[in-house]
């Protein structure tokens, strides 16, 4: 058996058990030791990622490929960055404690178990290590009680996300007497041998995957978890967690059930314009930044869907730099919110960015590279997330859907526009606290990335034109 | 003849409690239907042969998990007319989303049909001359390894969340400490003093314990 | 007459029900003479005399005890549940019987050889809880409900190590079932290589049974009698009984697992199975008795700390050990 195929996995959740132990046994301060051992465990399970072979392992259960490198590689960078965010935030805010970077580091076990699921069981438990993570880490100010609402709701709605997904899976799993991808792609090849229960376990499924990537019209749980949530979590909940969903959906309905493309095909571009519409249009009214985010990203996730709707290797190609754009693009704004800080209080208010220009030049032209950036102008990463999707749909013939999400994507510019309106063309009030040198780097780094991105979209493309033919291979 | 009848028996009975746990106006009522339908689950296990199943569903449902259950709902102070007064104006709308589910099931069910491929690719069919004990064992250490780490794995998480959330150190809880007790000597705790016969409490005064000075209480925390 | 037996079901019924009251009545005048035997090893203990008027050497105090609580009357509380005050004892009784069917006295003498024999025992053991429980809730009472409390968080958390002691035990042998599990200590009784997990054992067996230094639930002193403090008469006989035989139950369990069943030391005498059986579980209930008459009752957070902190830990261990030395040494069964 080649157990090796797990290596990264193992790793991790190694990590964690050490950091855990050590954690209990060290009675004093351990939060930032163990952070520091959670980012190397990052750092050393990025470079297994890329350095263990690929194959299908433990009897078709796991499987490692070109696509699981890519959105592992993802889903670590996105956590690596929400911890390093959450150095300076959990200090401030008395929930430094080392139970956080155990409970991020099997999360991020179980989102990457998701990125590598080739049955339906690997599918459900991965689903479920990440979730009861998140749920736990949504919470985790404990004693706020916007935080453990979060962290309530998020688990009561997420866990009947998880039954929706078990019984279609189980009605899957009754209909073609399989769990296992391969064979069920092999069970499914004549698009006509569906059964009706079949397709409706397909669509259960991909509900409770929609759920977990906050669409149109399972989204209820996003405003209220990102706006609650301690905000590294919220950082954490807008990127790692949602490339795993996504991955794990594109795979799932690339390749078992990607014979039956007709069948769930309508279902994603009611989820996707839904999502993409209502991301647009709510997020206008918002006055917390935290939750205009949500609604960002739920239009977002919108746009991706639409390379999935097109179900050709372009598609998924298109999802992929999009989630690389969009994982760069949400740390670096929420490094921004994390800021946002005056005499050791955070802030949410989007009024709060008042004038930031003159009082922190260097935050206010980051923050702006990113608005700009996720309203999709040009020359920034964001434009080219979306076009990748937007060239996707146009050579798949879904014309409508491109022009949908090109008319959406104006108007949703209005409200990041409205930022940058408020940090250059508002009076200034009173400066923020100085920036931790950790929020520093994470907002230059990424806001290195997502203006430069034109310069180099090279290699990104390739990995992602790679990892989308492998689910079609 | 007698499994079958002990199937139509047991099934009954399961079903009828089954309703009765949702339907019964006691919760430790609700509790113990509940473990009745457990049991007779077990049963149906123990006539289709899976010996071990049934046992640890005895084991792990009946004598752990629903003795939890009834401890909390024999704790509670729950108020039962409050939890019943919505169910009067539920009722409709729980009741047409149940019919329409139903008739869904039916349509789907209706419609039954395996794929062909279904009795090839069953993942474990039932291995001749092992005890099911045994082949359970070896499915789950060999085949299903990883998928059982990772049910592990979960099980922890789980357990670092219910600690994370709920462990509190209060300030006033005093530990007992094993050390300091079994440090003490005689001469630390003890007075020995001759009292003369017929001496009463106010000749010799009352002996109190030696002041101890009060221990400062430590701030223990966790983690942080 | 064998075809008879063994091929009609009225046939196998009228076995069977042979076969249970082979057991069941020697057991119960066992469980009556324990009580017995208890008031005199205290006795000795503590240099009375105990019970010597009824009867010679005062023998017939058990039967006398019996016809005394038969002629009581029973009193149902006011307020309390009738049907749950009264099955609870019905129900510890009869768990600490039905456990029987599986325990084999010797070579082949059980009522019921199953293929998870242990699994049953454990599972029987497991749910001796509710009896209390039950007691406890439908008593209507706060003393009887807090005993009730006491017992379940109890008897659930030394359950968890007796598991592990069962896994390591079952490790050895490679078999769910009773006698295999006898056979496979004919070289070496299980208590010497796994005299920890003995030890382990035997101290959550006090537990589950409630007895001291474990009867927390009981705590005469704070909770007057704890669970059965509303009930009188046959009912309280019935969980006096019940208490007695599963303390029968663990010895004979702690017997079967531990100290080799019915194989004689050395392997002398096999002839005399049953008698061996017999004398070590009567060992295993001095001990019980003594332990009540050497220690004084736990508290409750200490009861907790030793069956979490230090029993869960390790039987743990040992149980990692175990399996450690069974693959490196290529002991393992069936392998």
């Amino acid at each position: 058996m080649n157990w090796v195929l797990a290596l990264p996995e193992i790793v991790l959740s190694l990590v964690a058990m050490v950091i855990l132990i050590f954690g209990v046994l060290r009675q004093d301060d351990s939060f930032f030791l163990s952070s520091m051992f959670a980012l190397g465990g990052f750092l050393l399970a990025a470079l297994l990622v890329l350095t263990t072979g690929s194959g299908i392992g433990y009897h078709g259960q796991f499987v490692a490929d070109a696509f699981s490198s890519l959105v592992k590689i993802l889903i670590l960078a996105g956590a690596g960055l929400s911890l390093i965010l959450s150095l300076d935030y959990n200090r401030h805010n008395h929930i430094a404690r080392f139970e956080f970077p155990v409970l991020m580091l099997l999360s991020v076990t179980g989102m990457m178990v998701m990125a590598s699921a080739s049955n339906l069981m690997t599918l459900y438990l991965g689903l479920e290590l990440q979730s009861l993570g998140l749920y736990v880490l949504a919470a985790f100010a404990r004693d706020d009680l916007r935080s453990s609402e979060a962290g309530l709701k998020y688990f009561v709605l997420s866990a009947l996300a998880s039954g929706l997904l078990l019984y279609g899976v189980s009605l899957v799993y009754g209909f073609s007497g399989t769990m296992d991808f391969a064979a069920l792609a092999r069970t499914l090849t004549i698009p006509q041998s569906a059964s009706p229960g079949l397709i409706v376990g397909i669509v259960f499924v991909l509900v409770g995957l929609a759920f977990k990537i906050s669409a149109v019209p399972f989204h209820m749980w996003t405003p209220d978890v990102y706006e609650g949530a301690p905000t590294p979590v919220t950082a954490f909940f807008s990127t790692a967690p949602k490339v795993a969903a996504f991955a794990l959906l594109l795979r799932t309905m690339a390749t078992p059930f990607g014979h039956q493309l007709i069948a769930w095909q309508t279902l994603i571009i009611i989820v996707s314009v839904a999502s993409m519409i209502l991301g647009a249009l709510a997020a206008i009214g918002q006055s917390n930044i935290k939750r205009l985010m949500a609604y960002s990203s739920i239009g977002h996730m919108g746009y991706a869907l639409i390379g999935l709707a097109v179900g050709t290797p372009e598609g998924v190609r298109g999802v992929l730099i999009y989630l690389i754009v969009y994982v760069f693009m949400s740390a670096g704004t929420f490094a921004c919110i994390i800021a946002m800080q005056r005499r050791g209080r955070p802030l949410e208010l989007i009024t709060d960015l008042n004038g930031l220009s003159a009082t922190d030049p260097a935050l206010a032209l980051a923050m702006a590279i990113f608005m700009f950036s996720m309203a999709g102008v040009p020359p920034l990463a964001g434009f080219f997330g979306k076009l990748y999707v937007f060239l996707a749909a146009v050579q798949g013939g879904l014309w409508t859907l491109a022009v949908i999400g090109v008319l959406t994507s104006v108007v949703g510019s209005y409200y990041y526009l409205r930022i940058v309106k408020l940090m250059y063309f508002d009076a200034p009030e009173e400066p923020f606290d100085p920036r931790p040198t950790a929020l520093s780097f994470v907002a230059g780094a990424t806001g290195l990335f997502t203006a430069f991105f034109f310069v180099f979209p090279a290699p990104f493309v390739g990995a992602a034109q790679a990892a989308a033919k492998v689910l079609f291979g | 003849m007698i499994a079958n009848i002990a199937f139509y028996v047991c099934s009954i009975i399961l079903l009828a409690s089954a309703a009765l746990v949702v339907s019964s106006r006691n919760p430790v009522h609700s509790v113990l239907f509940l473990i009745l339908s457990f049991f007779n689950a077990a049963v149906l296990f123990l006539i289709a042969g899976a010996e071990f199943l049934a046992l640890i569903l005895v084991i792990v449902y009946v004598g752990a998990v629903a003795v939890l259950f009834l401890f909390v709902v024999m704790m509670l102070d729950i108020d039962f007319a409050e939890l019943r007064s919505g169910f009067q104006r539920y009722l409709p709308v729980g009741a047409t989303v149940g019919a329409v589910l139903f008739v869904e099931l039916v349509f789907v069910l209706g419609g039954w049909e395996f794929a062909p491929q279904a009795p090839v690719l069953r993942f474990s069919p039932a291995p001749a001359n092992v005890s099911n004990t045994a082949a359970l064992g070896r499915l789950l250490y060999t085949d299903y390894i990883f998928l059982f780490q990772a049910a592990g794995i979960l099980l922890l998480v789980a357990m670092i969340g219910a600690i994370v959330l709920t462990l509190r150190d209060r300030k006033t809880s005093r530990h007992q400490s094993i050390r300091a007790q079994t440090d003490r000597t005689v001469a630390e705790t003890l007075e020995l003093v001759t009292v003369t016969v017929g001496a009463g409490v106010k000749e010799i005064g009352i002996l109190r314990p030696k002041p101890v000075d009060p221990e400062p209480v430590e701030e223990v925390h966790h983690g942080n | 007459m064998q075809s008879f037996f063994y091929d009609t079901y009225i046939g196998l019924l009228i076995l069977t029900f042979a076969e249970a009251l082979a057991l069941l009545v020697p057991l119960l005048i066992g469980v009556a003479y324990l009580t017995y035997a208890e008031r005199k090893v205290l006795a000795a203990i503590q240099l009375r005399k105990g019970p010597n008027v009824v009867g010679p050497f005062g023998l017939l105090q058990p039967f006398a005890d019996a016809l005394k609580m038969i002629m009581k009357e029973t009193i149902i509380p006011a307020g309390a549940n009738r049907l749950l005050f009264l099955m609870a004892p019905m129900l510890t009784f009869s768990l600490a019987m039905i456990a029987w069917a599986v325990i084999p006295v010797n070579a082949g003498w059980a009522i019921a050889d199953i293929n998870v024999g242990i699994l049953y025992l454990f599972a029987i053991s497991s749910l001796g809880v509710y009896g209390i429980i039950i007691a406890g809730w439908a008593s209507n009472s706060k003393y009887a409900f807090l005993g009730a409390l006491r017992s379940a968080a109890q008897m659930v958390s030394y359950e968890v190590s007796m598991g592990f002691v069962l896994v390591s035990v079952l490790l050895c042998v490679g078999s769910l079932n009773l006698t295999d599990i006898v056979l496979a200590q004919h070289r070496v009784w299980f208590c010497l290589p796994l005299f920890p997990m003995f030890i382990v054992f035997f101290v959550s067996a006090l537990a589950e049974t409630n007895r001291s230094p474990f009867d927390l639930p009981e705590g005469e002193s704070e909770i007057v009698a704890g669970f059965f403090v509303e009930y009188s008469a046959m009912a309280f006989a019935l969980f006096f009984l019940g208490e007695y035989a599963n303390m029968i139950l663990m010895s004979g369990m702690t017997t079967i697992l531990f100290l080799g069943g019915w194989l004689g030391p050395f392997g002398i005498l096999p002839q005399l199975g049953p008698l061996w059986f017999i004398l070590k579980v009567c060992f295993c209930l001095f001990v019980f008795l003594w332990v009540r008459a050497t220690f004084p009752r736990y508290r409750y957070d200490q009861l907790m700390r030793l069956g979490w902190k230090v029993f869960l830990p390790l039987s743990l261990l040992w149980l990692t050990l175990t399996a450690a030395a069974l693959m490196v040494f290529g002991w393992l069964p069936n392998a």
